[in-house]
């Protein structure tokens, strides 16, 4: 019946960065315990430790030979690897920019780094799931590590708000992602997604077969949907702007930059692997669509907010909707002369997709977001107190008044981050684009590339009302600064330095980004 | 030798930067020091931008002093450097005002000094780079980066609706060139279909042009020629008008013609003084110098099939830019709205066609530069003094103040193309030019000259009410004459203007190749090109031709 696989150390060189990551999240959990509270400092310590050595790791495997292990359940490729990558930067960062911000609000406890590794667990597990069951368990451990942090602030009523809507909603996404997962097991009797993806082009070829047509169907848009959620798309996106703004900042940062990147290569992944054998337009059209509404969405709510952590919440919806221009992309099959959402895709006739170029975009564009919005949230974190939160205007654009002039350093940083998510070169938001949008006119979206760029000009406005409140603005007399804190500077000229560097010299990932996207296991 | 000229077009364009950098480290108190170190940098780049004028050899070929080295080479991207005529003229003309600009704003900028100093030099680089690149994505990056410190400028050293106009500003340029954003995109897959691709200038040129005559001659009414067309050829008979137009709207934003002026009274009249010389020195010209080296060569067809309808929007922007000059009562927005009249000559010129239209364009150009720079400048010595634009505020300021009134009316001679000065030579060519063209018809050309006439009514009126009559208010009669300082400020503009109206065959030898290259260029989609003019891009190898890092064997794509 059932045969245990044999399982081989190159079995575990994909799980290393998970492992690293748990494993670190049980140490800071045991000192917790064991330790008195005044010797228990070193735990962001650990934490930053713990997400370094993942990094390394998840590098060192990015050209090792991708295979597949467990059975076929975990990939090791070097597209994995990347997103592994980014997630760890993205965990490590925020939770550089915890202990300042914990101590402020005196809640700073072990739980807070350990739920924050064994998320960056689920999640760099998640992205080389390559079976629906063990993908559905890491999305849960990413989950609920993510539902505990957003209610970590027990106090006031904004915190378990922001944690009841996302674990309400996360939940309902969840069950439809696996009811779309029942289904799609229904019609293809496997759950590993190679073989789903051989039965789906069995199933929409042979004639025999058509019955499961529907049921594929339906169970694709219902994973769609379920992985909507999971991104933030426009029309799924309800609970982003409650539940980042309701979220401790260190958790808001993390969120929209590495779960976002985590599920996104997963739906990547599910979708690539899945889609081969689906007839026509029906992802492009998906996906096209999603573009569209999610970059208009977001980027016309995002317009009104005074609110900067809302703003940078609808902002990050908008960012989906980019990322998901690439992704789109990704389904333009050779020889289409027509499709897209708008129809304007006749450029392209006839050539063949460049799948590695829109990989390599989606990758650096994750990349670039993630050092960015830890970045500006990192800056607005340090910034607010305790006492106005309950208020609500904790993060309302007055807060940023004159920053120019009481916290220069600041102020560049976060102008720095503002123009990124603005895509203004020379700053690495605006190489994300660029190959985004490259590929997506390769691919003959031309159409979906004008929609991001006037939506890109329309973000520009609420991005540079930010830069203005910085400068512009005469600073408020009463404005108490933070003290400084090692940590949270260190994020913040980490993540500066990135977006700069990123920005002026995109070349140096070239041969790491073109690896992962021409490499991809599965397909 | 060979090192400067390889290493002189980069030095010049990132000097500025690297001065920048070292303001950052120093004190924000020492203003003095601030100021003075920006000022000897401004004046090393100034140096090095005659240097390079002087480096430029005219009877050579049409790019000179190039570099192209690696940058994003998987994407076909590289940092490609060069200089034409018409580039090495505007960077002397931004090398000429960078001192000028930090001499004005001496006195004027009180608070953050430290930061303005900083985005003067920023945006001195970022000028600097989008007139040299010649790959088109390093130039959208110079072109952008132009963006930022310039509406820091307006914004943080404006005056009250400063906010709002440095908003505008952005927001219009920038929705401009991120649809150029897209064309760019689609021109770089449309005509490199296979093969390596690249976003160098040359490639970019050479690609379309053949198109473009397959294209021109079908359209002459060589009817066998259009069933033989290429396959780009027949995409740019679709999609060119598009491709120049997402060009051309970016371009025209930025220069600005009629309708899309409007951000510009509103920039020039909110920005401190060193704000409005850049921007009305310099930074328009971007416009025109991209529809010079941009979108007219690359669709040359389109820009054919819409010339007409460019010509007249130029003429309306001379004739109506003239008419809001008679209706202001603000000085700035006056100079200001003056400008659309001015760079609506420019783009008739570029329009026009012939060698002398596009030479006085070009000239024109230098001249917008240098005279209303100018006048921006001595009246931010009056506004200094007496705080108000309003023009009813003036009167009879010659009697306290003779030499700054002096100074004021040779300019108003230059900015009114007075014989003698070098506004003559250029709007006399540009409207020569347009006479002379076959395809721009007489009577635009008649209106745009009633645009000269339009002009010496507005400035002489502005300088008989600012300069003459009795002095009603007593503050007038107070004013102190221009400060040494002041007149080290103006006295350089006006060298200029009486040098380069006496002397137009110094400046006009470096724009010649340049120019007989535009004008060969924009009439491929003429089909009538002269037979002797290639007009082909010299293609430059990169000069460390190392690929990116193949894959490791073994491990190759497994799609």
């Amino acid at each position: 019946m059932l045969t245990l696989p044999t399982l081989t150390s190159t079995d575990f060189l994909p799980l290393w960065p998970a492992l690293i990551l748990s494993a670190g999240a049980c140490l800071v959990l045991l000192s917790e315990v064991f330790l008195s509270s005044a010797s228990r400092s070193f735990q962001p310590l650990l934490t930053v430790i713990a997400t370094v050595l993942g990094a390394l790791v998840a590098a060192a495997t990015v050209f090792s030979v991708p295979t597949g292990v467990f059975g076929g359940f975990v990939v090791l490729d070097p597209f994995g690897s990347l997103v592994s990558l980014v997630i760890c930067i993205g965990v490590g960062l925020s939770a550089l920019l915890a202990p300042a911000f914990l101590r402020g609000r005196q809640a700073e406890r072990g739980e807070f780094y350990a739920l924050l590794l064994f998320g960056g667990a689920g999640m760099s597990l998640l992205v080389l799931s390559n079976e629906l069951i063990f993908l559905f368990i890491n999305l849960e451990i990413l989950s609920i590590a993510t539902y505990a942090l957003a209610a970590y602030l027990r106090r006031g009523p904004r915190p378990a708000e922001a944690g009841f809507k996302y674990f309400i909603l996360g939940a309902f996404s969840s069950a439809v992602l696996l009811y779309g997962a029942a289904l799609l097991f229904g019609a293809t009797r496997s759950t590993l997604l190679p073989q789903m993806g051989a039965e789906l082009a069995r199933i929409f070829t042979d004639p025999t077969l058509s019955d499961r047509q529907p049921l594929a169907y339906c169970g694709l848009a219902l994973i769609g949907a379920g992985f909507g959620f999971k991104i933030a798309a426009v029309p799924f996106h309800m609970w982003t702007p409650d539940v980042y703004e309701g979220a401790p900042t260190p958790v808001t940062a993390m969120m929209s930059a590495a779960v976002k990147a985590a599920a996104f290569a997963a739906m990547v992944r599910v979708f690539l692997v899945l889609g081969r054998g689906i007839p026509g337009d029906a992802l492009l059209t998906g996906f096209s669509t999603l573009a569209f509404l999610t970059m208009i969405g977001g980027n016309l709510l995002a317009l009104p907010q005074r609110n900067v952590k809302r703003m940078l919440a609808y902002s990050s919806i908008s960012h989906a909707g980019y990322l998901l221009v690439g992704v789109a992309s990704l389904f333009v099959k050779s020889g289409t002369t027509k499709g897209g959402v708008l129809g304007v895709t006749a450029l392209a006739a006839g050539a063949t997709p460049d799948t590695a170029g829109a990989l390599r975009g989606i990758l650096f564009y994750l990349l670039a977001y993630t050092v960015t919005t830890v970045g500006a949230f990192g800056v607005l974190g340090a910034l607010e107190r305790r006492d106005d939160e309950v208020r609500g205007f904790a993060w309302d654009l007055d807060r940023l008044a004159g920053l120019a002039q009481r916290k220069p350093a600041w102020a560049v940083a976060m102008a720095v981050f503002m123009l990124s998510l603005g895509g203004i070169p020379p700053m690495a938001g605006f190489m994300g684009k660029l190959l985004i949008f490259r590929s997506a006119v390769d691919a003959g979206l031309v159409g979906l590339v004008i929609v991001g760029v006037l939506t890109s000009a329309v973000g520009a406005y609420y991005y540079l009302r930010v830069v203005v409140y910085m400068y512009m603005r005469p600073a408020p007399e009463a404005g108490g600064l933070p003290e400084r804190n090692l940590s949270t500077e260190l994020a913040l000229v980490l993540s500066t330095v990135a977006v700069v560097v990123l920005g002026v010299l995109p070349g140096i990932t070239g041969t790491w980004l073109s690896r992962g996207g021409s490499v991809f296991l599965g397909r | 030798m060979t090192t400067l000229t390889t290493w002189i077009v980069t030095l010049t364009v990132f000097q500025p930067l690297i001065s920048a950098a070292i303001i950052a480290l120093l004190p924000q108190a020492e203003k003095r020091l601030v100021r003075g170190w920006t000022f000897l940098s401004m004046f090393m780049n100034f140096g090095l931008t005659v240097l390079l004028y002087g480096l430029f050899d005219p009877k050579g070929p049409e790019f000179q002093l190039e570099q192209r080295l690696q940058w994003i080479s998987d994407l076909g991207i590289s940092y490609h450097v060069g200089v034409d005529g018409l580039a090495v003229s505007l960077m002397l003309l931004t090398g000429f005002l960078g001192p000028l600009v930090v001499l004005a704003s001496w006195t004027s900028i009180e608070n953050r000094v430290k930061s303005f100093h900083l985005a003067l030099l920023l945006i001195q680089s970022a000028m600097l780079g989008t007139l040299a690149s010649l790959d088109v994505i390093l130039f959208y990056v110079f072109f952008e980066a132009m963006l930022v410190p310039m509406y820091l400028i307006i914004g943080m050293w404006g005056s009250e609706k400063r906010i709002q106009a440095a908003m505008k500003f952005f927001l219009y340029t920038l929705a401009g060139s991120l649809v150029m954003l897209v064309a760019i995109l689609a021109v770089y897959f449309l005509a490199q279909p296979s093969g390596t691709r690249s976003f160098d200038y040359a490639a970019f040129y050479n690609s379309l042009a053949p198109a473009n005559r397959e294209l021109a001659a079908c359209l002459a009414g060589k009817a066998a020629s259009c069933a033989s067309m290429s396959p780009l050829a027949k995409a740019l008979g679709v999609y060119g008008p598009w491709m120049f137009l997402a060009f051309a709207v970016a371009f025209a934003i930025k220069v600005p013609m009629f309708p899309v002026h409007t951000w510009l009274p509103d920039a020039h009249t909110e920005a401190p003084v060193a704000g409005s010389i850049i921007l009305a020195g310099v930074m328009l010209k971007m416009g025109t110098f991209g529809f010079w080296r941009y979108a007219i060569p690359l669709f040359p067809v389109a820009a054919q099939q819409m010339r007409v309808a460019f010509a007249v929007l130029a003429v309306v922007g001379i004739v109506y830019g003239a008419m809001m000059c008679l209706a202001q009562t603000d000085v700035k927005r006056l100079i200001a709205y003056s400008s659309v009249s001015h760079l609506g000559f420019c783009m008739l010129g570029i329009f026009a066609l012939t060698a002398e239209g596009a030479a006085g364009s070009a000239y024109q150009m230098l001249n917008h530069g240098v005279s209303t720079g100018a006048l921006f400048l001595l009246f931010g010595f009056l506004y200094e003094r007496r705080h108000t634009r309003n023009i009813i505020d003036f009167g009879g300021v010659a009697r306290t103040m003779p030499v700054f009134a002096a100074l004021f009316l040779i300019i108003t001679f230059s900015s009114i193309a007075v014989p003698g000065t070098n506004g003559f030579i250029g709007e006399f060519l540009v409207l020569l030019g347009t006479f002379k063209s076959t395809k721009v018809p007489m009577w635009l050309a008649v209106l745009a000259t009633s645009g000269v006439i339009l002009s010496a009514a507005y400035m002489l009126w502005i300088v008989q009410r600012v300069f003459f009559g009795p002095v009603v208010q007593v503050e007038n009669a107070r004013l102190r004459d221009v400060n040494g300082r002041e007149l080290a400020t103006s006295l350089p503009f006006v060298v200029m203007v009486l040098v380069m109206g006496v002397l137009p065959g110094f400046f006009l030898d470096r724009l010649e190749t340049s120019t007989r290259r535009y004008v060969a260029r924009a009439q491929v989609g003429l089909d009538v090109q002269q037979r002797d003019e290639d007009t082909r891009v010299t293609v430059l190898p990169l000069s460390s031709p190392t690929p990116v890092a193949a894959l490791p064997a073994g491990t190759s794509d497994q799609r």
